[in-house]
């Protein structure tokens, strides 16, 4: 690495902390307006999620769908198409293996099998949504993110209808399915952690991405239709192909991610609209800049501040409203997402090293004169 | 302008304490390679950008230049390279932008024309102000530009390679307005890489080279020869040394061409010809006269109506850019940054970038690093590419060096045909040097049949064997001997003043 691109890494840090104070910041602000005691309130919010080793187990447990999520945002935002359909995958996914699970709870197969049947579902539940966006773009040049929301609150519907007529069990006062079968119910890790097997999914499924992504060929043509369209199809790259791949394998993601929080969290289906799980993992990937090896730390970073914000939420006997989280992860979003944010910064550094070296080389040149 | 130095955001920099004046009644060229800093030190001066240190003086008063309007205000007017005008305005309107004339509150477009009209005439610029921009030909837009410098009250007057868009004859009557210009009192400083028109017109000539100056010279002291050392540092020979091409069997048949753009013009009218084993043909025309068109058709970018493309006795017609290539397409693009490289990319990435799906490059389901990272090595080395190391993204590369990755990569595909649009656009001397001379290597090692299309006459004149003209979508001139073809003879088959007959030409296509 030279010089320049020292600065440039570095400073991205130093912009991304900058960030995170700053929304703090903004979040103390508030909390002074609206709480009494808000020394108090911020110390809870920000050490609250390590107070105790179930929290910690929280935080971890609550970042598995974010990382799952993530990762399959990396795929669609790499080639820059914005397929959110991911939303809607989510909730259908988890029917799905409810679904799928319920009517196969008679045959007392054992766990490993259950498990590749019903992931078997989520990923094909996951490709099936997501290419009905990939297709019609592909064909039609129909816009990705409008037809993948749509599609969202189909599926949501849907999925509700099929909760509602095929899997409520009457004897419950709400709605909700069944208790799935034991064989599908992941295990929890780390004892007082509590933190569900499902974490094990996540971090494979990381690890493969990143490999697909920087040691694969499919990575790497990913990647460069994602930078530069028009230079990948000179040089030979099926643009269309590719971007609709990606697409496809960022809804097999979804649909893992769903099957997975389901079976983590849940012993019966009772998800009556779209749980936000899709979006976030848009958000994730946004903190990530694409990258799948930072996709766990954006995601325990999100999880760790809706923790703070559930916890403080109930210390305070609801006087501070979850909601104020979603004014902080605004104001990050935002200052990330602001590339120029303090680029003036990051340029004067650059040209103070530029001047060094322009000065030790006038130095070299004037003594071999 | 004294001592000034400018260090862009990417680290480069591009101009170290750079002193430069220019005097009344002066034509004054601001000369040097590519990337030697001539646009960003006139950038400055024009208030587009910012510099680090140093101070301005215009008339003898330190200036703090702030912004082009501040600039304009200051008597700076510029004339871009690329043109800024609004296509579908009138002349008078382009012309009076920012000064425009008004009457009870509203756009006057009367005294605009006359106002416009007025000081064409005095300046002897033949331009319709009544005309709209999107009709006019190059010539006359760069006269339109100029005209909106000069009603604004530019007292220096900065042309950015003036002349590389121009015909031969449309390049003199430049000189002859300048010349008009410099002795009613403007100050004209001509940034060019183009040794015998800055001989030409112009009275001092101050070299830039790798953003240091290199000092400040009288035209009648110095020769082309010299002036060159002075800018590369060493000499550059202008003429490319290479014996008869030994032509052998066709690589590409085009017959009766034809491409429709979406409005219903012929953009390619009947085209045929056809390019063999061991020969560099060149085409040369205006720009905008259906090269960039039969560009698209050959690397499969561009679809076309009817005729027949034939690579390696294969037919071309709906085939993928991929199979193309397959069949032994190489392609360097017009827009490097554009089609030739994704610049956030690597410099392994991008030179590799039409090939890591090759067996060779896989180790089963994974790309094989060590194999990449040793054929980009050597290919580093090899075109010289100065880089910090193969992982390096593009965009932070010059020019130049950013070109020697698209040719490290187009060179070495193993194809037996090369497209090369524009390859040397804008970028340094001794790297455009290089790659004319790696297209006429090739073809004289290794028997691969070229096609270069190009706005740089001496190029085309120089590389190719065979040369043709297009204009209007048509071939209007074949020669069979590129370098016997007179500058002169070439501008007017470009303009349209002469044209072959089709029994002329066909033993030549």
């Amino acid at each position: 690495m030279n010089k320049t691109q020292k600065i440039e890494t570095g400073m991205e840090l130093v912009r991304i902390l900058i960030c995170l104070l700053i929304a703090y910041a903004a979040a103390l602000v508030i909390l002074f307006l609206i709480a009494d005691d808000p020394w108090f309130v911020i110390k809870t919010f920000i050490t609250g999620p390590f107070s105790s080793p179930r929290r910690i187990g929280s935080v971890i447990n609550q970042s598995i769908p974010f990382i799952l999520c993530g990762l399959s945002m990396c795929f669609v935002y790499a080639v820059n198409k914005f397929n959110l359909a991911a939303e809607g995958i989510f909730m259908m996914s988890g029917c799905m293996v409810a679904l799928v699970g319920l009517s196969l709870a008679d045959y007392n197969l054992p766990s490993i099998v259950m498990m590749i049947i019903v992931y078997a579902v989520a990923i094909v539940t996951g490709i099936v949504l997501d290419y009905i966006p990939a297709i019609l773009d592909r064909k039609f040049n129909a816009n990705v993110v409008v037809v993948s929301l749509m599609l969202n609150s189909i599926v949501g519907f849907f999925a509700y209808w099929v909760l509602q007529n095929k899997l409520a069990d009457p004897k419950k006062s709400s709605v909700e399915s069944r208790t799935i079968p034991a064989s599908i119910q992941m295990p929890d890790l780390f004892g007082k952690l509590k933190v569900p097997a499902g974490l094990i999914i996540a971090l494979v499924c990381t690890v493969i991405v990143s490999i697909v992504f920087y040691r694969t060929s499919f990575g790497w043509k990913m990647r460069i239709v994602g930078s530069n369209p028009r230079f990948a199809k000179a040089t030979g790259l099926n643009v269309l192909s590719i971007s609709f791949a990606a697409q496809l394998a960022g809804g097999a993601l979804a649909g893992i991610a769903g099957a997975t929080e389901f079976m983590d969290n849940y012993k019966t289906f009772k998800w009556t609209t779209t749980t936000g799980h899709g979006f976030d993992g848009l958000l994730v990937a946004v903190l990530a800049k694409k990258n799948p090896r930072l996709v766990p730390i954006g995601a325990l970073f999100l999880a760790y501040i809706r923790i703070g914000a559930e916890y403080l939420n109930s210390k305070s006997n609801g006087a501070v409203p979850k909601e104020f989280i979603t004014v902080i992860q605004g104001i990050i979003i935002l200052l990330i997402a602001a590339e120029s944010f303090l680029s003036g910064t990051k340029n004067k550094i650059i040209f103070k090293e530029a001047q060094k070296r322009l000065d030790a080389e006038k130095a070299k040149n004037t003594a071999a004169a | 302008m004294e001592n000034i130095t400018k260090i862009y955001s990417n680290g480069f920099v591009a101009n170290k304490g750079i002193t430069f004046g220019v005097g009344e009644n002066e034509i004054h060229a601001l000369v040097g390679e590519n990337g030697a800093g001539k646009t960003t030190l006139m950038k400055i001066l024009f208030g587009m950008e910012n510099c680090q240190e140093g101070k301005i003086y215009i008339n003898g008063k330190e200036e703090k230049i702030t912004s082009p309007l501040d600039a304009i205000d200051k008597g700076v007017g510029m004339v871009h390279q690329h043109f800024m005008l609004l296509p579908s305005l009138s002349v008078a309107e382009n012309v009076t932008l920012g000064v425009e004339p008004m009457k009870h509150g509203l756009f006057d477009f009367e005294a605009a024309v006359k106002a416009t009209q007025e000081i064409a005439d005095k300046y002897k610029f033949k331009v319709d102000a009544r005309a709209k921009v999107r009709d006019l030909s190059v010539g006359q837009m760069q006269k339109v530009e100029i005209l909106k410098a000069l009603i604004k009250g530019a007292k220096i007057l900065i042309l950015d390679e003036p002349t590389a868009v121009l015909t031969p004859q449309e390049t003199e009557e430049l000189f002859e307005q300048l010349f008009l210009l410099r002795d009613t009192g403007v100050s004209v400083i001509f940034i060019s890489h183009k040794l015998e028109e800055v001989m030409h017109i112009c009275s001092k000539i101050t070299v830039l080279r790798h953003g240091y100056c290199m000092g400040t010279y009288d035209a009648k002291d110095l020769t082309e020869a010299s002036l060159s050392k002075m800018m590369v540092g060493r000499d550059v020979v202008l003429k490319i040394e290479k014996e008869d091409p030994k032509v052998g069997k066709p690589i590409v048949e085009i017959k009766d061409l034809v491409k429709i753009d979406p409005s219903g013009k012929h953009v390619i009218d009947g085209v045929s010809f056809s390019i063999h084993e061991g020969e560099v043909v060149g085409i040369a025309g205006v720009e905008g006269n259906g090269q960039d068109e039969v560009s698209d058709v050959l690397c499969g970018m561009g679809g076309f109506a009817s005729g027949e493309v034939k690579l390696n006795d294969k037919s071309i017609k709906g085939k993928s850019v991929r199979a193309i290539r397959d069949m032994g397409l190489a392609y360097i693009a017009e827009d490097r940054m554009v089609y030739g490289v994704a610049g956030e990319m690597s410099i392994k990435m991008n030179i590799v970038a039409d090939r890591f799906d090759k067996k060779e490059f896989k180790n089963g389901l994974f790309l094989n690093q060590a194999h990449v990272n040793e054929v980009v090595d050597k290919y580093i080395k090899e075109f010289e590419i100065a880089c910090d190391g193969r992982d390096q993204p593009v965009r932070m590369l010059s020019g130049g060096n950013i070109q020697k990755v698209v040719v490290a990569r187009e060179f070495t595909s193993g194809a037996n045909f090369i497209l090369a649009n524009q390859p040397t656009r804008g970028i340094d001397v001794g790297t455009a040097e290089m790659i004319r001379k790696t297209i006429v290597r090739k073809s004289r090692n290794d028997g691969t049949a070229t096609l270069l299309i190009s706005a740089d006459l001496n190029e085309v004149l120089e590389c190719s064997d065979r040369l043709l003209v297009m204009r209007k979508g048509k071939i209007v001139a074949a020669f069979p001997k590129a370098n016997e073809v007179s500058e002169e003879t070439l501008g007017e088959y470009m303009l349209g003043v002469k044209e072959m007959t089709m029994e002329e030409m066909e033993a030549l296509l």
